[in-house]
């Protein structure tokens, strides 16, 4: 539809006006080349086509904390609730303690999970529970102290264990990878064995 | 080098006009049309001169390192947390770009949202029929293919491109009219949506300068009172074993107490206030100078809190730019007005 030219355009120049005009042409020598340039326009512009662009609605969308703002979109409900965004979202939030994942293991079964396979699939660096002696001390002396020194006690005492259990540097998979490689040498004798009997 | 010749040929522009100057005078020196004292006055003041001093000394800043005190402050500012409002040009602006989008975008084709004998279908053409088959929701009864499209201008004085009005429209449409049976809702079945919360808040209303949900639209700057009732941002004298933004980070928690989550920007001062030092009569001083070099912090969380303070401030507020301006001394606020936004 765009693309057709309107009606009212002059057509473009067909080459018998060209040629007539050409046979005019000898009589005004100096203007003879130019008037030809001159004549032969086109018209590209309006050969480009209007994109089509989608039919869009006005929206409000409201933030999961309540702020509001409009938009020009396709969707034609007038108002978007978000659940999850910025606003409540932990990286954006560091400091809000309720959006933090707080562990919940009411029946056990973490605790199970981590007897048999380790501590190697948390997401984080494990708090000290079995620090042993020296934890429980410097926890009875942090409750004793003041509330602050308690804390900074407490984490060395955890960063100590950490140290006696990991040689220094904790790698979370650690204890995983060294189980596997006690095994290893066993299975890989009965393999080369196998097919030696075969 | 271009600012000289310039000078030196408004000079010569000048003597022009006086035929008793010599021919090297005229080219060489610019008579001022002031006297001599004036002039030594005036120098005086702007390097900032003991009294019996006549010139600047050479090593300016070495000989007069002993008569200013170097202090570091701190600048902590919650930014805006909405956008402003819009002006109402901008919104009649805005209005007749849609109206205009109307006529040049493609037609809505509803069965590409709605599956037919739905409850949102049925929703959808319930408010369509209410909107006299207008599919634009918020743009008055405007005919994009009509015989009147050229028409798309609002009068002088037409309240259709207000915000407010735009989004009371739009939560009113966002209600849904159908009922749980597929039904048409009577009008006391329909739910209201939750208004957003308005603009002004609480502490707005009441104008409570220590709230951090005040004026939510600019950036509020934290200022402490001295015990003198001078209004100032935090500021203590530096020591010489730390760094600025390591004494900045200590003002704060000395000022403000620890339960903020701050973030200070950078370790380079956006601002510096100097008071020149006072002389007696035998160039001995009276008071020294300071030079107080201010950092940027911005506050995430918390509130300040003066009670515990150790530098001797009685208490805070938290201040726009334009309020600051009421409250700071004029050369103060001189000096770090440029590092604040305008909003």
């Amino acid at each position: 539809m765009a693309s057709r030219l309107p009606t009212a355009l002059p057509r473009r120049p067909t080459t018998s006006t060209l040629s007539t005009f050409n046979t005019l042409a000898p009589q005004t020598t100096s203007s003879s080349i130019i008037p030809t340039l001159q004549q032969t326009q086109t018209r590209n512009a309006t050969l480009i086509k209007r994109p089509k662009r989608p039919y869009t609605f006005t929206q409000v969308i409201q933030l999961s904390d309540g702020s509001t703002f409009t938009m020009r979109t396709c969707s034609p409900h007038s108002l978007y609730k978000s659940t999850k965004d910025t606003r409540n979202h932990v990286m954006w939030n560091p400091s809000e303690k309720s959006l933090k994942n707080i562990e919940v293991d009411e029946a056990g079964k973490l605790a199970a999970f981590r007897e048999r396979y380790g501590r190697g699939w948390d997401a984080q660096a494990p708090e000290v529970q079995d620090g042993g002696e020296g934890a429980q001390a410097a926890a009875a002396g942090g409750a004793a102290g003041g509330k602050k020194d308690g804390k900074k006690d407490d984490k060395a005492a955890a960063d100590a264990s950490f140290e006696n259990k990991f040689d220094s540097s904790y790698d979370p998979l650690g204890d995983l990878i060294s189980q596997y490689a006690v095994g290893v040498p066993e299975d890989k004798g009965a393999k080369v064995a196998k097919p030696k009997k075969k | 080098m271009a600012s000289s010749a310039r000078s030196s040929g408004a000079a010569a522009a000048l003597l022009r006009r006086r035929p008793n100057v010599c021919a090297s005078c005229r080219t060489t020196q610019f008579l001022r049309p002031y006297s001599v004292a004036a002039e030594a006055q005036a120098t005086a003041e702007a390097h900032h001169l003991k009294p019996t001093q006549s010139e600047p000394h050479v090593p300016f800043t070495v000989s007069r390192k002993a008569e200013y005190r170097i202090r570091s402050s701190i600048i902590l500012s919650r930014a805006p947390l909405l956008t402003r409002p819009l002006t109402p040009f901008e919104n009649a602006f805005f209005f007749y770009q849609k109206r205009l989008n109307e006529r040049l975008t493609t037609e809505f084709r509803h069965s590409m949202f709605f599956k037919k004998d739905t409850a949102a279908d049925l929703d959808w053409r319930i408010k369509l029929e209410e909107r006299g088959g207008l599919v634009a929701k918020e743009l008055g009864r405007y005919y994009a293919k009509g015989r009147n499209a050229w028409n798309d201008e609002l009068l002088v004085g037409s309240t259709l491109s207000d915000e407010n009005r735009i989004r009371e429209t739009l939560l009113k449409d966002a209600e849904m009219r159908v009922t749980e049976d597929g039904e048409k809702a009577k009008p006391d079945e329909i739910v209201p949506v939750e208004k957003p919360q308005p603009r002004i808040t609480e502490s707005d209303k009441k104008n409570d300068v220590r709230k951090l949900d005040r004026k939510l639209d600019q950036t509020l700057y934290l200022v402490v009172q001295k015990a003198s009732g001078e209004w100032q941002f935090p500021t203590d004298d530096m020591s010489t074993g730390e760094n600025l933004h390591q004494s900045a980070q200590r003002v704060l928690d000395a000022a403000a107490g620890p339960n903020m989550n701050t973030w200070i920007v950078g370790r380079v001062p956006v601002a510096h206030h100097v008071v020149q030092p006072k002389f007696k009569e035998d160039t001995s001083l009276a008071a020294k100078g300071e030079k107080t070099f201010f950092l940027k912090g911005r506050i995430m969380a918390g509130q300040a809190d003066v009670k515990e303070n150790t530098l001797g401030y009685r208490d805070f507020k938290w201040l726009t730019k334009d309020e600051l301006k009421e409250l700071l001394p004029d050369p103060y606020f001189k000096s770090v007005r440029n590092m604040m936004a305008d909003r």
